[in-house]
């Protein structure tokens, strides 16, 4: 191929698991360098180039600095397509469970003290779209292997990706597994967005909701299970918000706020 | 005159961060390891949740150490809850615990450390030369994640562990399939410490060290245990942790540092050789008592070669290990004895000893302390990078590129994980 796009892959505030991820596809890894030309992979490599146009540019992690805020917005301006891949980019991550909840100050102050870091200013872990535009949005925590090898090898070759819609209990369904909300577990599966194959309800473990959010589910109908197996309200919405970060208080807290007044 | 060298963004560790050298009439002034890395304030957010909620957050700390810190948090919650696991659920972890250290080892070996020592940008570059060693370090970090995928459920972030128990255990076509493979990935495993013990290590920034491991029980090499041993002779129990790991935040970082006495120490593998290298056996003993040297006590970049031979320890004793788990029946999820109480876990994660410390009252965290090995091991690195550039300055070396990628190399045999050291390390107290 005379022009390979030119891709860019970078992490910002997250376990680094999407990259790994990624790095974990041992079979194709040579592969997925073959098939783009990667201008810039910190994470596997010491040559990068910062200075050239992309065609695409994959993004991990959430943003939780001025300095990471800079970058996401150069990468921005330079990159023809933005995704954003695994939940701490999508959504926020577990560090933006509480988000929009106006403690973080608090918490700060609780893990470090009075101490002052002269890095750079710090503030609420908040995922990309509350400053860029994305164009892709490849959840998961981490994302699925096999799911970003399909969504990788579409997008190079021009072909606009498509992603899953319906939520784990679907999957979980599918693999004939007997539900675990039924025997009264926590389960996240109804409103949580599939493409992991339902892996943990499938080894008898509730789903934590590690994808975040599908689109259109019934939060209240989920709430409603829950309460009558005698799961206080307090530790759903924790539940709920472990992994939905924003897309708690985008999709969520109004419609629940409404049904607790009913 | 003031000037500085700095290595803007470390490339080949997992997260992100940097050096900067502060040099004064050709002096080293001032070193500082930076951590980058946002802060995600994570021992705050599991106070007043659940132990299950916990074992599903804090492994989310660092990817590439996910089950070490299920683990440690495990163990934590457990003696705090008086859980007793029987001995199927120990073995079983014990493999997956092998999984995380197998592909992490190889990762760092292979992939992140060796493009280094043989002069290439990265591993895939490398392969144009030695494919063979590429190929080896991909099928034995292919192995590890395999490992987790079966007995966690998930290469990364893994469910599958829960207190108490597992979700599933492995069934017995995925235990043998795992004692084949780790048998035939001997001769991969020693690849890697082939190439190692045949380069000439660089010294200079050779120093006398302190290291910390945990001792496992009994006699055999291994990755858990009560008690910490340090180097220079001392042995407390994992509870007495905050007394021979002193802690304090730096400006210059989001991350806490470490000291004992004092002084920088180093964690990880080259601390596990160095402590309970005269336990390992067969292969691994063997390539153990050839390449072993004073140097060891002294130089960090033997932490390559010591996580090359834990690499081929895991892979003989996986076999023994799947047999043992064969022979016993799946118990049930052992149950908690009390919804109150106190409990420090540890396990050695692949860079080194990790600690999750837990105060648990009416089924709730009220305190979560996390102390991380790249944390511990931070002070360790700049006292190494200051000796190597104050005796590469000495010896005429110019400040380029080169002198760069030499004090990266310091930093870089830690195997340093930035996410995880940024996650901090604080007692966090309830209101």
């Amino acid at each position: 191929m005379a022009d390979k796009p030119k891709a860019g892959f970078y992490g910002f505030t997250g376990c680094a698991g999407c990259l790994l991820t990624i790095l974990n596809c041992e079979d194709e890894l040579l592969d997925i360098f073959n098939a783009a030309d990667v201008k810039s992979f910190l994470m596997a490599n010491r040559a990068n180039f910062e200075d050239e146009p992309l065609d695409v540019a994959f993004v991990e992690g959430s943003i939780t600095t001025e300095e990471q805020l800079e970058k996401l917005k150069k990468i921005r301006e330079k990159s023809k397509i933005v995704v954003a891949i695994g939940t701490c980019s999508c959504y926020g991550g577990v560090q933006s469970m509480y988000f929009g909840d106006g403690n973080f100050e608090k918490r700060w102050k609780q893990v470090y003290g009075d101490a002052k870091i002269e890095l750079t200013e710090a503030f609420e872990s908040k995922p990309i779209d509350e400053f860029i535009k994305v164009d892709f949005y490849l959840p998961g925590c981490p994302i699925d292997k096999n799911q970003f090898l399909e969504f990788y090898s579409q997008l190079v070759r021009g072909i606009p990706p498509k992603l899953p819609h319906y939520p784990v209990c679907a999957e979980c369904k599918w693999n004939e597994n007997e539900c675990l909300l039924m025997k009264g577990k926590l389960c996240l599966g109804p409103i949580t967005r599939g493409g992991c194959n339902a892996r943990c309800p499938s080894n008898n473990v509730p789903c934590v909701g590690c994808f975040g959010p599908a689109d259109e589910v019934n939060i209240n109908s989920e709430m409603k299970l829950l309460l009558e197996r005698k799961y206080s309200r307090d530790e759903i919405i924790r539940r709920i918000r472990t992994f939905a970060g924003a897309s708690f208080v985008r999709q969520f807290s109004k419609l629940l706020e409404e049904e607790a007044r009913k | 005159m003031t000037e500085e060298i700095r290595v803007e963004s470390l490339a080949r560790v997992e997260g992100h961060g940097g050096i900067t050298v502060t040099l004064k009439d050709n002096k080293v002034e001032d070193v500082r390891v930076e951590i980058f890395e946002g802060p995600r304030l994570i021992e705050a957010l599991v106070v007043g949740k659940t132990p299950e909620e916990d074992l599903n957050i804090t492994p989310r700390i660092c990817a590439i150490c996910t089950v070490s810190h299920k683990y440690a948090a495990l163990r934590g919650l457990e003696k705090a809850l008086g859980v007793k696991v029987p001995k199927k659920t120990h073995l079983t972890r014990e493999l997956m615990h092998m999984g995380e250290i197998i592909e992490s080892n190889a990762l760092h070996v292979f992939l992140l450390a060796l493009p280094d020592f043989l002069g290439y940008p990265s591993a895939v570059h490398m392969a144009k030369d030695h494919l063979e060693a590429v190929k080896a370090g991909l099928a034995l970090k292919k192995f590890g994640n395999r490992i987790m995928e079966i007995t966690t459920a998930r290469a990364t972030h893994g469910e599958n562990p829960v207190l108490g128990g597992f979700g599933r255990f492995p069934s017995s076509e995925e235990l043998k399939e795992l004692k084949k493979t780790a048998q035939e990935l001997i001769p991969a495993a020693e690849i890697g410490v082939e190439i190692l013990r045949e380069l000439r290590m660089p010294t200079y920034m050779e120093e006398s060290m302190v290291f910390m491991a945990l001792r496992p029980p009994g006699d055999e090499f291994g990755f858990v245990g009560d008690r910490i041993m340090i180097s220079t002779g001392e042995c407390v129990d994992v509870e007495e942790y905050k007394s021979v790991i002193e802690e304090r935040v730096v400006s210059h970082s989001f991350a806490k540092r470490a000291r004992f006495r004092g002084r920088p120490f180093m964690v990880g593998a080259l601390a596990r050789i160095n402590l309970l290298g005269e336990r390992l056996t067969g292969r691994a003993g063997e390539y153990y008592r050839h390449c072993y040297s004073l140097g060891w006590m002294r130089n960090p970049l033997y932490n390559n070669l010591a996580q090359a031979i834990e690499i081929l320890h895991c892979l003989e004793r996986i076999p023994t290990l799947v047999d043992e788990i064969s022979k016993l029946k799946d118990p049930k999820i052992a149950k908690p004895e009390r919804t109150s109480g106190k409990g420090t876990g540890a396990v050695e994660a692949p860079r080194g000893s990790l600690y999750h410390h837990y105060e648990i009252k009416d089924g709730l965290i009220e305190k979560c302390d996390i102390v991380t090995p790249t944390a511990q091991n931070l002070d360790d690195m700049e006292l190494h990078v200051r000796v190597g550039t104050e005796v590469l300055l000495s010896k005429g070396h110019k400040k380029d590129d080169d002198l760069n990628l030499k004090l990266e190399m310091i930093v870089r045999a830690y195997d340093p994980c930035i996410s995880c050291a940024t996650h901090l390390v604080k007692v966090v107290e309830k209101d």
